[in-house]
């Protein structure tokens, strides 16, 4: 699913990251872990395009992401789910709209679209919440919101870049818990974070950096 | 190669075309984010539209006037002949035809000496002599910038005698087209300025007041024409209706104008106002439009 080969980002004289070769395949579910400026979040942009390697290869689903032609980008992110730290929720919108956002824009009927929503959202367990706004729910609603819309398309791959970084210890793991169901019908997931708890709970593969390399990358591993 | 790596291969690289209603209901919900983003700009769309239709207005009024001086210089050029006349003893009819093929020429007519001389006495009394006047060939010539050309070629065959025509009338034709011209032309680059710089500013607004949404739309996966095509058409939609209301001080000129073309027994340019006002909805909503596409490509980086 994944592959990054020699993969450096350099920032002036600093490097976010050095050297990295990585392979995740299909249906995993993988924490990225390490401390603030390790290069957790680069990495994870990387993988959406937001960020471009300055040397190396990004390869997801056998396409070299590196060479992406602008035009392209908006497929490759349809192509998976991302979850944000700040939700990134439209709080003018409903709850119902923000899920329906972009697939509306595919020119998809109204029907589907719905059906669509309200299967995210029972995913999420916050039906009850579909006429509601961002503003009107607790943060782990919030997160949730961010996860049916990231599902919402069916895509084979959800990248979750510090998903529980503003939720209390309760809120992350029913956050994590969402991402663990969604992994068990087959979605790759991969989950940058700094939560060793939740990393020691589920028992997941880990990979660990630390200045931008990879110092650790172990399966059913604890953050250490 | 596992089944979710093919899917994302195919839907990266390949271009899935949609049926109609696919088509249809894309543009249906581009037309919505138009009217909310209409609805979201507020009381600044009077401002905005207020503004163009003033500068519009200007644009249309000296557009039409330019039509009108246009006309005034084509009937007086109309008027303007090139009398050539010819030695004694030369072949009219050779020369006319020569003349006829010189470039810009429109028409060549042979007034005999007989006919001049017929003339001329009709008009003053005269003594009985042997008529004097030599044959002439009046030369009509499609534009009056074009005299001068023609009759330095004429100047040149055999059998001409002398050459005449109204110099000074000419040139102030000449001077008179030109004015209009490039009036016309300062006119259309201020209007395309002043617009492009309105919309480039409401544009700019409204990407900043977005900014957060464009920003989530972009990280979700939505095409960058979804983003930028309802900026376009608001745009579009300031000029056209700019364009619209201009069309009332517009029809103000025009009677105007009637009433001098009336005065002078000049014809009206035809078509003029159905000219104007097409020119008037096309330059709003091209440059409304225009003005929008530039602002996107200088504020959003997408």
């Amino acid at each position: 699913m994944i592959q990054l080969r020699a993969v450096t980002k350099k920032y002036k004289n600093n490097y976010a990251l050095k050297n990295i070769n990585l392979d995740i395949v299909s249906g995993e579910f993988v924490f990225v872990t390490g401390a603030s400026g390790a290069g957790k979040s680069t990495l994870m942009k990387m993988l959406y395009k937001e960020e471009t390697p300055s040397s190396g290869t990004v390869l997801i689903g056998g396409i070299n992401i590196a060479n992406l032609p602008p035009e392209k980008v908006p497929n490759l992110r349809r192509c998976m789910g991302i979850v944000f730290q700040d939700y990134k929720l439209l709080n003018n919108q409903t709850v119902y709209d923000n899920i329906a956002y972009v697939i509306r824009t595919l020119g998809i009927s109204s029907k589907e679209v719905n059906a669509r929503v309200t299967g995210a959202l029972k995913v999420v367990g916050l039906l009850d919440k579909i006429k509601a706004k961002p503003t009107e729910l607790s943060g782990g609603e919030q997160q949730r919101v961010s996860i049916a819309r990231a599902i919402v398309n069916g895509p084979p791959l959800l990248i979750a870049d510090e998903p529980t970084g503003n939720l209390d210890p309760k809120n992350s793991m029913e956050v994590m818990q969402i991402l663990d169901q969604i992994n068990q019908r087959g979605i790759t997931v991969i989950v940058s974070t700094h939560d060793s708890s939740l990393v020691n709970y589920f028992r997941k593969r880990v990979i660990t950096l630390d200045n931008g390399e990879i110092i650790r990358d172990i399966q059913a591993g604890t953050y250490e | 190669m596992s089944n979710a790596e093919q899917t994302i291969k195919g839907k990266v690289k390949k271009h899935i075309p949609k049926d109609w209603l696919c088509e249809f209901r894309i543009a249906y919900r581009i037309i919505k984010e138009v009217i909310n983003d209409l609805k979201r700009t507020g009381i600044v769309n009077i401002f905005i539209i207020t503004t163009m239709a003033a500068i519009l207005t200007i644009f249309a009024a000296l557009f039409r006037t330019t039509l009108s001086l246009s006309e005034f210089a084509s009937q007086l050029g109309n008027v303007l002949e090139i009398s050539v006349y010819l030695k004694n003893g030369t072949d009219v009819n050779t020369v006319g035809q020569r003349i006829k093929a010189v470039d810009n020429v429109v028409k060549v007519k042979l007034i005999t000496k007989e006919e001049s001389w017929n003339d001329l006495k009709h008009q003053i009394q005269m003594p009985d002599i042997s008529n004097p006047l030599p044959d002439t060939l009046r030369v009509k010539v499609n534009k009056p910038e074009n005299i001068k050309a023609v009759l330095d070629t004429i100047k040149t065959f055999s059998g001409v005698e002398d050459i005449s025509y109204a110099e000074e009338l000419a040139k102030k034709i000449q001077i008179l087209t030109h004015i209009a011209n490039i009036t016309m032309l300062v006119v259309i680059i201020t209007v395309a300025f002043l617009t492009i710089t309105i919309i480039n500013n409401t544009i700019q607004l409204v990407i900043q007041s977005r900014k957060d949404e464009i920003e989530i739309m972009r990280l979700m996966g939505v095409s960058n024409w979804y983003i930028k095509t309802p900026l376009v058409l608001q745009g579009a939609f300031y000029g056209f209706t700019a364009a619209l209301i201009a069309v009332i001080p517009l029809k103000i000129v025009n009677n105007l104008l009637l009433n001098v073309h009336n005065f002078f027994l000049v014809p009206s340019p035809a078509m003029a106002e159905n000219i104007v006002v097409t020119s008037l909805l096309l330059v709003g909503i091209l440059f409304g439009a225009g003005g929008s596409f530039f602002s996107i490509k200088k504020y959003l980086q997408v």
